[in-house]
């Protein structure tokens, strides 16, 4: 799994941004949208909006595809299903669903 | 994911993998492969039909394929028939595009579209449905080992 590592800083480093996470949040609520449809929901200058899609791009959070004339971004939420299998899958299943059984417990449902 | 946002008509998920376009076009079109990855789905795809079996031989899907060019690109119907609502809705459309990049590593895109008429279908492959299958696919290709669960 040497090439996820990579991958992921890029992933992290467009995550860590609240305009960037703000656009996947557009992105998820309507998916396929054009540059001009983004740029609208933001109080920022096409160029900004631009860079900060092309960062999520270079991620691969971001897919663009050609329709007609428009280019439309999609949301591709494989990478952030990568990351979760890769740390909580394989590393803390068991911790986690300890956890979640002991909030069962203590909240009385088990 | 499907509860607080409407499914749309065109969904696109994108994996890189390393290993070579062969590869995985063998992995996405033959069963041996997919049962490992696609919900344990036996998927045989040719020229004319992609035909997709359960685990006790039934069927789920049976579609009708639209272009066939190995290793590179695969489109075909949708109808999923493991299920009596969504067996009713208009087939939708999947296109698998593979294109090898630097390094050993090929990109792999994947378009459910064509889903405008088939809301049920559109929620039931909608995030974690794909997103399993694509996930799974690179783990397999990549350590020879399916998804653990």
């Amino acid at each position: 799994m040497i090439w996820a590592v990579p991958d992921d800083d890029r992933v992290f480093k467009a995550l860590a941004d609240p305009t960037r996470r703000h656009l996947l949040d557009r992105l998820f609520q309507h998916d396929g949208r054009t540059l001009t449809e983004l740029e609208s929901e933001l109080e920022m200058t096409r160029f900004g909006v631009m860079k900060h899609l092309r960062l999520l791009e270079d991620a691969g959070l971001v897919v663009t595809r050609r329709q007609g004339r428009q280019k439309l971004h999609f949301l591709n939420p494989v990478p952030i299903r990568l990351i979760h299998d890769r740390w909580i899958d394989k590393y803390t299943e068991h911790r986690v669903s300890a956890l979640a059984e002991l909030k069962d417990e203590l909240e009385g449902i088990a | 994911m499907t509860t607080t946002t409407t499914a749309t008509a065109t969904q696109v998920y994108r994996v890189f993998i390393k290993a070579s376009p062969e590869a995985i076009w063998e992995a996405i079109t033959r069963p041996e492969f997919t049962e490992r990855y696609f919900h344990r789905g036996r998927i045989e795809a040719g020229p004319d039909r992609v035909v997709s079996r359960g685990p006790d031989g039934e069927l789920r899907r049976d579609d009708e394929v639209y272009e066939y060019d190995p290793p590179r690109r695969l489109v075909h119907a949708w109808l999923p028939l493991y299920d009596a609502e969504l067996a009713e809705e208009p087939p939708s459309r999947v296109t698998w595009e593979i294109e090898p990049q630097d390094d050993g590593v090929t990109k792999l895109t994947v378009v459910h579209d064509r889903l405008e008429s088939s809301p049920k279908t559109a929620a039931s492959v909608e995030g974690d449905g794909w997103m399993f299958v694509m996930s799974g696919l690179k783990t397999l290709l990549e350590t020879g080992e399916p998804l653990s669960g």
